[in-house]
């Protein structure tokens, strides 16, 4: 009895080396920056947009892993001057981690490979400063911060030689924050070009659960951190009719992320 | 279950009235009194509603249902041609309309407005103007479906673009940026009572339900109808949704505290007044609807004092 718990204990701690510490330098999500400068009147006012992002990220940790998110989002911003802008969002996000359930171990079988996740909220907050260099130039700031209401989770079931198990995988309290400074352009016909350096930080706690044939095992959350890490941003604030804006916007890390979303001024 | 088989008697009953009071509609249900014609109290339309007597400029007849200041000033020059009218509307059912209208009455200052008056203390008026923004994008399908019953397919495009728009990006319809100076998108202020009236159908007799206040037969198809089409309704339990509805009107309720109260204090018999203000009301609404969907029609429409089998207005 206890040589077979013994076993499982070892074979779960297999799991978690597998599935859990291989993530732990995940580089994740961040969601559209928008342009330096608010688009809010002068006054004062409002905007608000949908918007959707999506992020691909890799990892490393022995192996290359890929983390992919679609999100869509609403928000609701309050600019003013020109020159300063507070918003919120609220949204939805998917988490797909590729290859997260495949093992290298010739023993371990599973039905599938990626952690996929559905659709679950999150929020946003951020801010925004900018200074009008002259007509055309300016530079600016932003600091933003995301976290995600819900866990994702995923299930995955499979054999260690003849053992059956079936793993849930939780990735929860899941938050990231971002910092960019960088220049904005304004080019004809009331667009604007912007563009800058950022750097990030996330961070979630994952845990496992396994079911296994004897009795139920689980490990204590684990909890993962990237390292703060440097990315680049690109987009364009386009004017269309009756105070709408087309945002489109890429992000550069690891990978390349992309989005867009349109805005109405009141 | 409960609630099914309430409402199902509920249309039941407004069947029923909506039946008799067809019947009972004369063919001109706005009749124009003589200011010698006996009546209980008669009340004289003001300048506002009066425009709605004269047809409207014959080169944009489709504002008439959206813009009330236009008509006042469009009134105003036209003094020489305003006619008084009053619209009337008949009322059988007046000993039993009277104890409801007292019912409502102490409803409104015993419980509602004091409820609305503390709401209006404690939530400032931009917060209470996005929760009405958001129920009533929220009454979007009953105004989509009457403009489409309406065959009025521009007002119908309008309510789906301004639902749609309030909804994205006004934040679930708490904001309201389709009315904005640059969108334009007006709410059609319509009903499936007013839908039967642009059909045809007279109104019938006065009704005053407990809680809903003034209606009538053909009306009453408007509580009927918003019940099954406004979303609120469908919320489980049912307790909650009815909740939701109370919570809805308090927050009305502290956007016009003032006005039932002037009304009611500018007249010698409030019943009368708001009956007959009611009976204008919704002729002038179900005009400026006609006027709307077929601006091609004559402009002199069958007006209440052109009705020949009435006696003529004393000059």
């Amino acid at each position: 009895m206890f040589k077979k718990f013994f076993t499982v204990n070892c074979f779960v701690i297999l799991l978690a080396a597998l599935f859990i510490f291989t993530i732990r330098s995940a580089a994740m999500a961040a969601g559209l920056f928008g342009p330096l400068q608010t688009v809010s009147k002068e006054t004062g006012g409002l905007n608000t947009a949908i918007g959707y992002f999506y992020h691909e990220d890799t990892y490393k940790n022995g192996v290359d892993h890929t983390v992919r998110l679609n999100e869509i989002y609403s928000q609701a911003a309050y600019g003013a001057k020109n020159i300063w802008e507070v918003y919120a969002r609220a949204g939805l996000a998917d988490m797909k981690i590729f290859d997260i359930f495949s093992s290298t171990d010739a023993f371990i079988m599973t039905d599938r490979d990626n952690f996929e996740a559905n659709w679950e909220f999150f929020g946003t907050i951020g801010a925004k400063a900018f200074y009008p260099i002259n007509s055309i130039w300016g530079i600016g700031a932003f600091i933003q911060g995301t976290y995600y209401f819900s866990d994702f989770t995923d299930t995955v079931s499979g054999t260690k030689g003849e053992t059956p198990f079936t793993t849930e995988l939780k990735v929860k309290d899941f938050w990231n924050v971002n910092f960019g400074i960088g220049v904005q352009a304004a080019l004809p016909y009331g667009i604007k070009f912007y563009a800058g350096p950022y750097i990030y930080y996330s961070g979630a706690n994952v845990s496992m659960h396994s079911y296994i044939s004897v009795p139920e095992y689980y490990l204590d959350d684990d909890t993962i951190r990237n390292k703060s890490i440097v990315g680049g941003f690109t987009g364009l604030d386009i004017p269309l009719t009756k105070g709408f804006r087309l945002n489109i916007e890429g992000q550069f890390a690891d990978r390349v992320s992309a989005g867009a979303a349109i805005s109405y001024t009141y | 279950m409960i609630m099914n088989r309430r409402f199902f008697l509920l249309l039941i009953l407004l069947s029923v009235f909506f039946v008799a009071g067809v019947a009972d509609s004369s063919p001109s249900d706005f009749v124009v009194a003589s200011p010698t014609a006996s009546s209980p109290q008669p009340v004289l339309l003001t300048d506002a509603s009066n425009a709605e007597a004269v047809s409207p400029p014959a080169g944009n007849p489709a504002d008439a249902d959206t813009d009330d200041y236009k008509d006042d000033e469009y009134n105003d020059s036209a003094d020489d041609v305003a006619r008084e009218e009053r619209a009337e509307i008949a009322d059988p059912l007046e000993p039993v309309n009277r104890a409801m209208h007292q019912f409502n009455d102490k409803l409104y200052f015993w419980a509602l407005k004091p409820v609305a008056q503390g709401y209006k203390f404690m939530i400032p008026e931009p917060a209470r103007i996005s929760v009405k923004n958001f129920f009533s994008n929220l009454a979007f399908p009953a105004r989509f479906l009457s403009c489409l019953l309406q065959a009025d397919i521009n007002g119908a495009a309008t309510e789906a673009g301004r639902f749609t728009i309030n909804t994205i990006w006004g934040i679930g319809g708490l904001l309201d940026p389709s009315s904005g100076k640059e969108l334009n998108l007006q709410t059609q202020d319509t009903d499936l009572g007013q839908t039967l009236g642009v059909w045809g159908v007279g109104q019938g007799f006065y009704i005053v339900w407990p809680v809903f206040g003034p209606s009538s037969p053909r009306d009453s198809v408007t509580i009927a109808g918003n019940y099954f089409l406004y979303p609120v309704s469908y919320i489980s339990p049912w307790y909650a949704g009815v909740g939701v509805g109370i919570f809805e009107e308090i927050n009305a309720t502290s956007l016009r505290i003032g006005d039932y109260e002037a009304l009611k204090e500018a007249a010698i018999d409030p019943y009368v007044a708001f009956r007959d203000a009611y009976a204008q009301y919704r002729f002038k609404k179900i005009k400026a609807r006609k006027a709307k969907i077929n601006p091609s029609a004559p402009a002199e429409e069958k007006s209440p004092s052109d009705n020949s089998a009435l006696p003529k207005k004393e000059e």
